[in-house]
């Protein structure tokens, strides 16, 4: 592998500290308690398919292993179908999948379902390395990889977040939101988050877009209404 | 072309070999070389973990971190875990349907060299002034476009997969071809062994699905050096045309990663429980619905674009778990109430079995677009394709090697030691990859040199880190069995596990017209009808 090109002087530290970030995600958004629900229910049924299938396998390979005093022509019984069976196994995956769509189906509907009048409209663009975060008629605040800017929303309202690139590839994602939507150059897209908790969140890249990817963060604040509204007004 | 045309016995020099077109020398041959790419793509991953050891770590640059993993996955994926298959298909198609040859041997010897040389072609980027490639091995637009990755290592990688993903195509031809062309008297279509079955629906879907890749690469190539704009919305391209074709090769790509090793698996389990392989028919339906389906769920690699159809390529991916279901439930019952003995093809072939269900069951999670959109490009997403590839393509790509080694050189890998790389494989595999589900979960993406000294990712990273180790241990041991076996040369005879299937009715290893005789072919088993008619008169048809 060659040096660097060109080369770079590395960061000191990788990462600007934060307040949130890194143990298990809160569920920050009303949208990320429906995801993770869903996280849930999906983890809980996998659990059980895979304590199932691993329990046949383990039980087989104990009940059925081959002993040193089994002659060494002894065979066992050499059956290889069941028509019943193979149609009860496939059959109840089927059900079991179905179902799990239909889950699947009203819980995104509900995470991606758009607000008809926002309280906050923020259009937020990436590029390498950092984020804009332009509040609709109001401030715009920017901030690449050693200092990354930080999103202001309130409490309790609707933020719609209308998301672009200016370069490459890249994603929107606050893992405390259980949520993260692409940058994509030429194409805009919304979601809305509807913030439950107040604190900081931390945000990052997770797409990834060159060099610097891994310090393309951010950070989003969640406050009081009453504190937005001092903050919107701009540094005193 | 046929078994009566031998003449002068085969050259074993260097040029004997480099200018045959036997296809078990075509298929050793491939063999080694993607076990070689294996190596180099392995050592890649034990600087890209020693990097992530610990936070903040310098060990190497972000460049050079970037080109390190994207080399580790383009030489994982298309120069090991596919020609892997590849090669071990040549080996076995023939003789597995009772052919003296590939229908087409010099297009099949013509495969092997693209595929070698596109291989080096990809590595000699690392020579290049601004090194290799850096874009990952998805290679994204714009990412990958001339005005931001400016590099010559870039337009090799084009290039060296590109060469790679033609000779793909050929080889598939010549599979079907063979398979349908030329099998012995008595081998009907539903006689033909698993393996060969999965080799055919493999092979249609790389028929479907690598010529996207070959276009998609194409216009990449085009739009660097020719002005194409097809990924540069300023000029009426789309940024996201790249993925749509990346993805309609790039997830048929993983069932041509799967396909062959469920074949493997299929055709190792029956042979240590000492029973036929059970439902046959639901075996091969299952492979060509699982086949079928990959076609349809391109998309949900692009479930966080918010650009597609995310019902319906969730759906089409769930469904994908019901004839995998079925595959598990056969090999289970296989095994039901048989007779196990635990060699070491039999424990890779279990491994593959308790590995490769977490990641079947974390690959129905992230089909769900709700969880996909945490998961998605963060290293819950690592852990999950690792666990299909590592844990599932990889341990049963020892347990090809280890079962099918006598019939290659005529001499068995070493037990004791093999059982020693089974353990260290399985206990660092899952050191190295289950740690990576919650640091998904945490919040780390995939693709960063560096990351927090925060809260559990310092830990969790160490620990990943450490399973490499061991994992590297393993496959020590492996190489140090092929050392030892290769200088004891123990001879084995024509079939020393009590096999099933054609091969193990010629010597080992076969001559270069592979049969002197057949055996009768009545079953998908004629070699074990033949040896044991006991066993077999007693075995429901």
């Amino acid at each position: 592998m060659r040096v660097p090109y060109p080369a770079r002087a590395r960061p000191k530290t990788g990462y600007v500290a934060v307040v949130h970030g890194q143990t298990w995600p809160a569920t920050a958004t009303t949208q990320s308690s429906v995801l993770a629900s869903d996280w849930l229910l999906f983890t809980l049924v996998g659990l059980a398919v895979a304590l199932l299938v691993w329990g046949l396998i383990l039980f087989a390979i104990v009940r059925w292993r081959r002993s040193p005093t089994d002659g060494d022509d002894a065979y066992p019984p050499q059956f290889r179908n069941n028509n019943a069976l193979e149609i009860a196994w496939t059959a109840v995956p089927l059900i079991l999948v179905v179902g799990l769509f239909v889950y699947t189906y009203r819980a995104e509907a509900n995470v991606e379902a758009l607000l008809p009048k926002p309280d906050v409209t923020i259009a937020v663009n990436g590029y390498r390395w950092g984020w804009t975060f332009a509040y609709e008629g109001g401030r715009t605040i920017s901030g690449a990889a050693q200092k990354p800017p930080e999103m202001v929303i309130p409490l309790g309202a609707t933020t719609r977040i209308v998301l672009t690139s200016s370069d490459v590839n890249h994603a929107f994602w606050v893992p405390d939101f259980w949520f993260k939507r692409d940058a994509i150059p030429g194409r805009t897209t919304s979601f809305d988050l509807r913030p439950s908790k107040t604190g900081t969140f931390l945000g990052r890249c997770a797409e990834f877009c060159g060099l610097d990817h891994a310090l393309m963060n951010f950070s989003v604040r969640v406050v009081t209404p009453g504190e937005y509204a001092r903050w919107r007004r701009g540094p005193s | 072309m046929s078994a009566a045309a031998v003449a002068a016995p085969p050259r074993n020099d260097l040029l004997g070999w480099i200018t045959t077109t036997d296809h078990k020398r075509i298929g050793i041959l491939y063999l080694t070389t993607s076990l070689g790419y294996f190596f180099v793509a392995g050592a890649l991953a034990l600087v890209i973990r020693t990097q992530l050891a610990h936070p903040n770590a310098t060990v190497v640059s972000a460049h050079a971190f970037a080109q390190l993993f994207t080399l580790h996955g383009t030489a994982m994926i298309f120069l090991f875990v596919a020609p892997f298959a590849l090669g071990l298909a040549n080996f076995l198609i023939p003789l597995q349907i009772g052919a003296p040859d590939m229908a087409f041997p010099r297009l099949n010897a013509l495969s092997y060299w693209m595929f070698l040389f596109g291989g080096l072609v990809i590595f000699a980027g690392a020579a290049t002034n601004e090194g290799a490639a850096a874009a990952g091995w998805t290679s994204y637009a714009p990412l990958a476009t001339i005005k931001i990755s400016t590099g010559l290592g870039q337009d090799l990688w084009i290039v060296g997969v590109f060469l790679v993903s033609v000779a793909t195509i050929m080889t598939s031809i010549n599979f079907i071809t063979t398979v349908f062309v030329y099998r012995a008297p008595g081998m009907t279509m539903w006689r033909i062994p698993i393996f060969t079955w999965e080799m055919v629906a493999t092979s249609l879907l790389v028929f479907m699905a690598f010529p996207a890749l070959a276009a998609d690469l194409l216009l990449l190539f085009v739009d660097r050096h020719l002005g194409g704009h097809a990924f540069d919305p300023a000029h009426g391209g789309n940024a996201i045309l790249w993925q749509h074709l990346f993805w309609f090769f790039g997830h048929p790509e993983v069932y041509v990663m799967i396909l062959p090793y469920f074949g493997v698996i299929s055709e190792i389990i029956p042979v240590f429980s000492r029973k036929p392989i059970f439902g046959y028919t639901g075996l091969v339906i299952s492979a060509f619905a699982i086949a079928g389906l990959s076609m349809g769920v391109w998309a949900h690699h692009m479930f966080t674009t918010g650009a597609v159809n995310n019902p319906f390529f969730s759906f089409v991916s769930f469904l994908i778990a019901v004839p995998t279901g079925v595959k598990f439930f056969n090999w289970i019952a296989t095994m039901w109430r048989g007779s196990i003995s635990f060699q070491t093809p039999m424990l890779f072939s279990l491994g593959f079995l308790m590995n490769f269900l977490l990641g079947g069951i974390t690959g129905v999670m992230v089909a769900s677009p709700p969880i996909d959109f945490q998961a998605q490009d963060s290293y819950f997403v690592v852990a999950h394709m690792h666990y299909v590839l590592g844990g599932g393509s990889l341990f049963a790509i020892f347990a090809a090697l280890f079962f099918w080694w006598p019939k290659m050189f005529g001499v068995k890998l070493h037990e004791r030691l093999g059982t020693w790389c089974f353990w260290l494989l399985f206990v660092g595999f899952n050191v190295t990859f289950f740690p990576m589900h919650l640091l998904g979960i945490d919040g780390m993406p995939r693709r960063v040199f560096t990351y927090a000294s925060e809260g559990q990712l310092p830990a969790l990273n160490l620990i990943a880190t450490l399973g490499s180790y061991v994992m590297l241990a393993g496959v020590l041991v492996f190489c140090w069995n092929v050392v030892v076996s290769t200088l004891k040369r123990e001879p084995v005879g024509a079939d020393p596990w009590r096999a099933n299937s054609l091969e193990w009715w010629t010597t080992s290893p076969p001559p270069e017209h592979n049969f002197d005789t057949l055996p009768p072919i009545r079953s998908e088993r004629p070699v074990f009808d033949a040896h044991h008619p006991d066993v077999a008169a007693r075995t429901p048809r």
